[in-house]
Order: structure tokens, then sequence, then C-alpha cells
């Protein structure tokens, strides 16, 4: 037997599943921030087997601009986790509550 | 058939990464899984026939970003997380994420496992894709060059010293 859309329908929703678990319950900035990239490349992997279970190359391009878009996010999410962990000297999120109402 | 082992695989090789990544409270450690679960998905990229963005996702992700990250936790000495969340954001979350995946997985029961065909052969070729890239997406091309300019002055201004 060989694979199909479902499967990977299935293993992008447990991907999915695991980063939405680690940015919603994880205190620590850091794996805040992987578990957001990982529900990003759970989406990518989505986009990659719709096109080419549709036989279109438009999956694949959407999968490239999503990955130059998350190249930028990470960049700028390294560089806002220095400069919180600079100014905190902590990871935890819940020290970020200087505009917390 | 040998794609079918190598897709459950890798497959599974990436989950334990992701579980790896969430669940493991050293951060080394977590972001290790990373690099291991995007090593997974960049194989699961060439299964689905387009190789060279499975190799893009390997040297972006597991190289450059996990090298930058891990360069990050041990340059500021980070330990330990504290206390986790309270138990009804936790209840919630995890119900949230059963109901995604079951919601998504019923969703696929009814389509079937829709076996993937074969495809033309110039389907997932770089020529191909960059031939796309210059033609009809040219502009979404641009912008997004434009777009990572943007994000290195931004990190470079985000981690100036005197500045934030």
């Amino acid at each position: 037997m060989t694979f199909g859309l479902g499967h990977v329908l299935v293993l992008t929703a447990f991907l999915f599943g695991a980063g939405l678990i680690g940015a919603l319950t994880r205190k620590s900035a850091i794996t805040v921030f992987l578990s957001v990239e990982l529900m990003l490349n759970s989406v990518n992997l989505l986009l990659l087997g719709l096109g080419r279970h549709l036989g279109q190359m438009e999956g694949a391009l959407f999968a490239f601009f999503v990955l130059a878009v998350s190249a930028a996010e990470a960049a700028v999410g390294v560089a806002i986790v220095v400069a919180f962990i600079r100014r905190q000297g902590t990871t935890n999120i819940d020290a970020a509550n200087l505009m917390k109402w | 058939m040998l794609s079918a082992a190598v897709f459950f695989g890798v497959a599974l090789l990436a989950f334990v990464g992701a579980l790896t990544l969430v669940f493991h409270r050293n951060p080394v450690v977590a972001v290790l899984g990373m690099a291991v679960a995007m090593v997974g998905l960049g194989v699961l990229y060439m299964l689905l026939a387009v190789p060279f963005l499975g190799l893009f996702l390997m040297i972006v992700y597991a190289g450059a970003v996990m090298v930058i990250l891990l360069y990050v936790i041990m340059a500021l000495g980070l330990q330990e997380e504290g206390p986790p969340v309270g138990v009804p954001q936790t209840v919630l979350t995890y119900a949230a994420a059963a109901l995604f995946i079951v919601h998504l997985y019923r969703l696929t029961l009814q389509a079937g496992p829709a076996l993937f065909g074969p495809v033309e052969s110039s389907f997932g070729t770089i020529q191909a894709f960059g031939h796309l890239l210059v033609s009809r997406y040219a502009v979404p091309f641009e912008v997004a060059s434009l777009l990572l300019v943007g994000a290195m002055v931004g990190a470079i201004v985000l981690s100036r010293r005197e500045w934030t």
C-alpha cells in the first residue's frame, strides 16, 4: 500500500494539536515561540499535501511563501525574546505584564 | 511499498520530535526536538514530490533557526521554567486540541484515504517552480523579499542594547 491525503491530514492534525498545547500551556517564551513555529509548519505540510492531491504547483508555492514569512518571523521573534530576557532576566511569559489591564 | 514505510516512519519521527518540543522542560532538549521534527518534515516534503522545498526546510530550520536559538539559550544561560499554568487553562487547551484532532479525523474518514496517484514528470521540479515564481507570482515574490529586508532591519533594531 501507499500513502494518501488522508494520512497527511491526520499527521497535520496531530502536529497542530501538539503545537496548540505547547503554545497555550507552557510558560517559557522559547517553548511558546517554537510551538507557534510547529503549528505554522503543520499548515505548510497540509498545503503541500493538498497541492499534491490536486496535482497543482500552487500548494508548494504557497508553502514556499509561508516558509519565507516564517523565516522573517523567526528572526524578529528571536530578537524579541532576547530583548525580553535582557529586560526581565527571565523567560517566564508571566513577566510580560507591562500592558496588562 | 517503500514510500509508505518511509512515510509512516518519518511521520512518527516528526511527531515524537514535536512531543519532545512541547513537553520537555529543558529548553536545549526542546530545541533539539524541534530540529528532529524539522528533519522529519523535510523528508515528508520530499515524499510529497517537492524535494527542493524539503532541503530548504532542513537548511533554514534544522540549520539556521535552531542554531540561533541554541546560541541564544546558551549565551544567556537560561534555566528551566517556573510553575505550569493553572488547571482550567490546561484542561481547556487539551479539550480544544482533542476537538480539533477528532474533527479533522472525522472529515478525513468521510473523504477516505485518497491515495496519491502518479504526477506528471514536471511536477515539483525546480524549473516549473522557478517559472511560476517569476511569471504569475512575481509580485508576491518581490513583496516577500521586501518583508525579509524589513525583518532583518527590525531584528537589528530590537537587539541593540541602547534602543530597547
